[in-house]
């Protein structure tokens, strides 16, 4: 039987950044994948991920893949792909699908990074052509370039169902509402508004009651739900659709690690059955280590992290490193997931109520209801009132990210040490108007605002992902935060630079007395 | 080990709801109606369920309607979800061809 010193189950960012840190102290590794391409659901995500500057921040998903798999290569990893692990047991023996035959190896030891599957919901015509996963939505939009239908109603407001119905506006699609049971939005603020000036309307306590069609999807009927999740009769909402989006959690896969006799353990806080395992990814099984959703689901970035450990903690347990070299990597890689672990949205705070930031402001309920920022956003600290240009930084909730804050050349924008404050942005600093903070957040949620150019006018220039660019000197409509046409706008400036990484600064000029909410751009 | 279910325990009558003809395993096509009446008929596990309807049994191998088939049967039991043990996991752990389990041997 061929042996290898470590497999690894998953060549997605956990398994991959595993994979890589083993290599590094000098194991021979193979990563077994069933997929035809490497990366799990990294190469899907075109927008920029959140963090800080050393862990990947504003860098998109799937350069952040690119890299991975090159690190993965340039330490000797080996990946097979279209390799289906079928079966895992308690010696470590491996049983994998490759073409048409079942290949046994072992590993000194095994790192499951199996990740997660989507779950569902389902309700009366839940099985018909065109309810779809979120996930299936992007494979097809991102990796195929195919819509997945033309109009679109999105099902769950946590980041993957607000990131997935931006890209599905992105791609061209409409999308007719954005629906969730729970009472709050689930995901990022920044996230929500961003789909919100686009004109999508938020419906929360809301479910759907059921999907009409014969052969596929026509329409999809909503309804408003009590604190009990009953529907409230007469509360009725019809939509004509040709797609419904399903984005309402992830399941890990965890049945390899219960096939090889781990201690499992149901356990809400990580969304399920997962394998009990301690800090460095060890599970009861000596020899079996896991990393990432597969242990419980968080995201791609504290994924990699989570792989990282687990990578060099089994190269410390086959003596490739030593503890000394352990201590000093695993510390970086806990310091490193400890801060995205921080913040409103952090594994510990689920289910709990937060009602103010950690600066004791109120938290914005509109953003939390209805998806966008009301009179409210003058609250935070990165919305002044300034005379002449200057950023406006509508981020109003505590997220461990904080690119923003270097990306300002004049040092206009502070956040500090704890990378979950919210940006302040100075008011007597120099704005030059490079535009850099404004591609640098991964919310999208940073303006350059100028009251006053003269003749009653003003400027807002906004980061701009769609495609026609308009045109300089065109004339369309601004929209407000929650996409309502509020005035005549003029396109003075459109701006692409490499350091932008894709995100265009599209500037308009609209009456002074709109330019605190005109947050987009629609051509007519 | 599986968690022992009080085989005597009261559950009541089976008493028909509106959605009991949706579809909640979508590979075998059970219905939310037919595991609510199995766990009348005394089917109190998960393993017992999929043994006795074949939910959880086709293509995805319960990857998607695992959850709900536990919600149902936790609600119809009147116990807490995470009181009632996942199916096991077995190999193959991805569906396969009959031919491909037929030919493997353990050549080296």
């Amino acid at each position: 039987m061929k042996r290898y010193e470590l497999i690894v189950i998953g060549a997605g960012p956990a398994g991959l950044s595993a994979a890589i840190e083993a290599a590094k102290a000098g194991m021979e590794v193979i990563v077994f994948d069933e997929n035809a391409r490497p990366g799990g659901q990294l190469f899907k995500q075109i927008h920029k991920f959140f963090g800080s500057k050393e862990h990947r921040a504003k860098v998109r998903g799937f350069k952040i893949g690119e890299d991975l798999l090159k690190e993965a290569k340039e330490a000797g990893v080996t990946v097979q792909l279209n390799a289906t692990v079928v079966g895992l047991y308690p010696e470590k023996e491996v049983n994998v699908r490759i073409g048409n035959e079942i290949k046994h190896v072992k590993g000194d030891a095994v790192i499951i990074a199996t990740g997660a599957s989507e779950a569902v919901v389902n309700f009366p015509g839940w099985t018909l052509p065109g309810v779809i996963g979120a996930g299936a939505a992007q494979t097809m939009m991102n990796l195929h370039h195919v819509q997945p239908g033309k109009k679109v109603l999105m099902l769950g407001s946590g980041n993957v169902g607000l990131v997935v119905s931006y890209q599905l506006l992105q791609a061209g699609c409409e999308v007719v509402a954005l629906v969730d049971a729970a009472p709050k939005i689930g995901g990022y603020g920044v996230h929500a508004a961003k789909v919100s000036r686009c004109g999508v309307p938020f419906y929360l306590s809301h479910t759907i009651k059921q999907v009409e069609g014969t052969d596929f999807v026509t329409g999809v009927t909503i309804a408003e739900v009590d604190s009990s999740f009953k529907f409230i009769p007469g509360t009725e909402k019809h939509f004509d659709v040709d797609t419904v989006c399903l984005a309402v959690g992830l399941n890990p896969m965890s049945q390899l690690a219960e096939m090889a006799q781990c201690q499992m353990e149901d356990n809400p806080k990580k969304a399920g059955f997962v394998p009990a395992a301690d800090e460095h990814g060890r599970t009861s099984v000596e020899g079996i280590y896991v990393a990432g959703d597969v242990s419980g689901i968080e995201e791609a970035s504290s994924a990699m992290i989570e792989g990282r450990i687990a990578g060099i903690s089994v190269a410390r347990d086959f003596e490739y490193v030593n503890e000394v070299e352990f201590a000093e990597k695993v510390k970086g890689f806990e310091t490193a997931l400890g801060s995205l672990r921080q913040g409103m949205f952090a594994p510990g705070n689920r289910g709990k109520k937060i009602e103010k930031t950690e600066e004791g402001i109120d938290i914005s309920t509109n953003l939390l209801k209805k998806g966008y920022l009301e009179d409210e956003v003058f609250h935070f600290p990165g919305v002044k009132k300034i005379k002449g240009l200057h950023p406006v930084i509508e981020c109003t909730q505590n997220i461990p990210c904080n690119p923003c804050q270097d990306a300002c050349p004049k040092g206009c924008i502070k956040i500090g040490e704890k990378i979950t404050s919210l940006p302040d942005v100075d008011e007597n600093s120099q704005c030059v108007g490079c535009g850099m903070c404004v591609a640098s957040c991964s919310g999208q949620a940073i303006f350059l605002v100028n009251e006053d150019v003269g003749d009653g006018m003003g400027t807002v220039t906004m980061p701009y992902e769609f495609l026609p660019l308009p045109e300089k000197g065109e004339k369309g409509k601004a929209l407000s935060r929650k996409g309502e046409e509020i005035c005549e706008a003029e396109v003075v400036d459109i701006r692409l630079a490499q350091a932008f990484d894709y995100t265009n600064l599209l500037t308009i000029k609209v009456p002074a007395e709109f330019v605190m909410n005109a947050r987009f751009y629609k051509a007519i | 080990m599986e968690k022992l279910q009080d085989r005597f325990a009261d559950i009541g009558e089976f008493i028909p709801q509106e959605d009991d003809d949706v579809i909640v395993c979508r590979c075998e096509e059970i219905t939310k109606g037919e595991i609510r009446k199995a766990v009348h008929e005394g089917i109190f596990t998960i393993s017992e369920m999929r043994r006795y309807l074949r939910n959880g049994m086709g293509l995805c191998q319960g990857q998607t309607c695992g959850k709900m088939v536990k919600g149902i049967m936790a609600g119809e039991l009147g116990i807490r979800p995470v009181d009632l043990t996942p199916a096991t996991a077995r190999a193959p752990m991805r569906p396969m061809e009959m031919k491909i389990l037929a030919n493997d041997r353990n050549e080296e």
